[in-house]
């Protein structure tokens, strides 16, 4: 006789973790598929239009590197929290500072393109940085969570960058309400015989920073106690590491990459500081840290395969879907991650009759 | 009505709606499940109640649907953070991202309609003739009143007055010894986090059906997260949460006197105003305070519980 019996095992490799997500992923694909069913569309040619409109067109292709990098950046902005055990809720508002502070530099600065990217870069990140500072100060001195403070600030940041766009920066020379003039610093595009259409070179930013992070991560004592200090804060600070300082670092550099985006995305993409100019980048980034599994190449893979979720969402739209459908989707994705993480935590082990016989007698 | 009762109606009502809603929340995190869903439970909420009232049934019936739908989302968050112990914050996430987008995605077709019914006000035969109060409190319409005359009440009646209270704080603080104990810890969390979701939805309800009558996207516009700050602030005590929830509103009613007197104050910083304030709310209280004093969370919140852990 024997039985079977489930086991809980404290720590799984990196491996089961992947496996586990990408089980999930599928599982939610396919309950948007029986979703769709259930509204009478035929989810097989809609995935089949999807991913035509995705990847069979240099034009989707193009999307897909455009709408990429701010999801990536996002990403690894919430990720580099993640890995000292926080969370960054507020990349939305960080991205959306970075984006107002690089507009700042283009409208009001007037220097010459060598030196005007530079400094709207630092300008982004150096705004995404100051926007994460107070919740920082909250958490680490206070005590006080990360998750609300973050995410309040959100609000603020839209707020602030829909007054700016309507009000004091307006354009008003043009007819379209709601954002600035031109921005003149802009990202160079790559050679036109190259075909890469409106794709910039701010698309070489989001890998760029990934391997930084992936190496320092790997191969530097401050990645080292980065990880110590998120998993361990006590060991940590018996082993004599500088535990609050790491702690602010990670989030003031978790910042600094949300605000950066911001500015790749205004100079890049955008070209006017405008409202909703990120489209919920932020909030996808949180999906995009934790499919990644804390790993900052993984966030490249994710950051894709959100933004083919987005393109996803814009293409239904034109099916009649809504454009939260998308949304929606990433929802469903999150909670069924979240089960299949936890899932992946227990194994089923067979009984053999030895053990069986002993638990009896046992008894 | 006067200056003062016309700005107290008005800090009712807001604050009544996120009252409800932290209510909600103070039921789950007092077992020691931190909800992150309020804002997609609000919205989910507020869709439904347009919806409902729109084919037909009584302000009521609404509220009523709105509880439903928070009811079946919540006991499908209780499903994975309690049943499987899946990462709180993540599920809470999932709640507010998937919630909000399936109210904007089925609300479509309403958006910007005025509701088909609403709560009318009540007026409360002689508690209505009192000063200030009788105009700002006493003629608030049916769900507004019960956030601040049953629920308060209700809540600590129930955490703090009797053993089933007393054990659901245990569950929150200590869940091992609470387990020794012989209390059922995870079917109490799944109940109350389940219950609790039903509540911040009715939030959602009460917002469309008493407050704004009418839905559209975004118009939840954060309120969720406020009252998961709120319960924070209040350091987790059903009055301290009604008295915190006064004094959100009046702090949301101070921008539509400012608008409405022309005080000159642009209407960007006024609409920032209610989520600087919950961040000074947050971010006061533990500078001035320094440890101790009953303000502390339930221990054991965010926590899965796991049996061979204790």
């Amino acid at each position: 006789m024997s039985g079977w019996t489930v086991q809980r095992i404290p720590a799984i490799t990196l491996g089961v973790r992947l496996a586990a997500y990408g089980l999930a992923l599928l599982a939610a694909i396919l309950l948007a598929g029986l979703l769709s069913v259930g509204v009478g569309l035929p989810p097989l040619r809609l995935g089949g239009t999807i991913l035509y409109a995705c990847f069979a067109t240099r034009f989707g292709l193009q999307d897909l590197a455009l709408l990429a990098t701010p999801l990536i950046l996002c990403g690894l902005s919430v990720l580099m929290l993640l890995r000292v055990g926080l969370w960054n809720i507020g990349a939305d508002g960080q991205f959306y500072v970075g984006a107002t502070c690089a507009a700042a530099v283009g409208l009001f600065v007037g220097a010459p393109p060598w030196l005007g990217l530079p400094l709207a870069g630092l300008a982004g990140a150096a705004g995404g940085a100051a926007w994460i500072a107070l919740p920082a100060f909250a958490r680490l001195v206070l005590g006080v969570s990360e998750i609300i403070t973050t995410l309040l600030l959100n609000f603020v940041a839209r707020l602030l960058v829909d007054g700016l766009a309507t009000g004091a920066w307006r354009d008003v020379h043009s007819s379209v309400t709601g954002q600035t003039q031109r921005i003149p610093i802009v990202l160079p595009r790559f050679p036109h015989d190259w075909h890469f259409g409106p794709v910039h070179a701010g698309v070489l930013a989001a890998p760029a920073i990934a391997l930084l992070l992936s190496l320092a991560f790997r191969f530097t004592r401050w990645g080292y106690e980065l990880r110590l200090c998120g998993a361990n804060p006590q060991a940590a600070a018996y082993g004599g590491m500088p535990v609050r300082r790491r702690l602010l670092q990670a989030m003031l550099l978790g910042g600094a990459i949300a605000g950066l985006a911001g500015a790749i995305e205004l100079t890049g993409t955008v070209h006017r500081l405008e409202s909703g100019i990120s489209n919920g980048y932020g909030y996808t980034g949180i999906i995009v840290a934790v499919l990644a599994a804390g790993a900052p190449l993984g966030a490249i893979v994710t950051g894709l395969l959100m933004a083919v979720v987005l393109n996803g969402g814009t293409v239904l739209q034109i099916h009649g879907l809504p454009a939260a459908a998308a949304s929606c989707f990433i929802g469903v994705v999150l909670l069924v991650v979240a089960l299949a993480e936890r899932l992946a935590h227990y194994r089923l082990v067979r009984l053999r009759p030895a053990a069986l016989a002993a638990g009896r007698a046992a008894r | 009505m006067s200056g003062l009762s016309g700005l107290l109606a008005q800090a009712f009502l807001a604050g009544g709606v996120l009252a409800i809603a932290a209510f909600g929340e103070l039921l789950a995190e007092r077992v020691g499940v931190l909800n992150l869903g309020v804002e997609g439970l609000m919205s989910l909420g507020a869709v439904v109640a347009i919806i409902a009232v729109d084919s037909g049934t009584s302000p009521v019936g609404g509220l009523l649907a709105s509880v439903a739908v928070g009811l079946l989302a919540g006991a499908i968050f209780a499903f994975a953070t309690v049943t499987m112990r899946a990462s709180q914050v993540l599920s809470g996430m999932a709640l507010t991202l998937g919630g909000s987008g399936l109210a904007a995605a089925i609300g479509r077709p309403y958006a910007g309609e005025p509701a088909r019914a609403s709560f009318g006000a009540l007026h409360i035969p002689l508690l209505e003739r009192l000063p200030v109060l009788g105009s700002a409190l006493f003629s608030q319409s049916l769900p507004i009143l019960l956030a601040w005359l049953l629920l308060p009440a209700g809540l600590h009646a129930l955490f703090h007055g009797t053993r089933h209270g007393l054990s659901l704080r245990a569950i929150g603080e200590a869940p091992g010894a609470a387990d020794a104990q012989g209390l059922r810890v995870l079917p109490l969390r799944f109940v109350y986090v389940t219950l609790g979701a039903g509540l911040s939805a009715a939030a959602g309800g009460t917002l469309t059906l008493a407050f704004v009558p009418s839905w559209s996207e975004g118009m939840v516009a954060g309120r969720g997260w406020i009252a998961v700050a709120l319960v924070i602030f209040a350091g987790y005590r059903p009055w301290r949460l009604a008295g915190g929830a006064l004094l959100f509103g009046l702090v949301g009613s101070f921008g539509y006197l400012a608008q409405a007197r022309g005080w000159g104050i642009p209407p960007t910083l006024l609409g920032m105003l209610p989520y600087l304030v919950t961040m000074l709310f947050m971010i006061a209280p533990p500078l001035l305070r320094r440890g101790g004093g009953g303000w502390a969370a339930p221990a054991s919140l965010g926590l899965p519980y796991f049996r061979d852990e204790r």
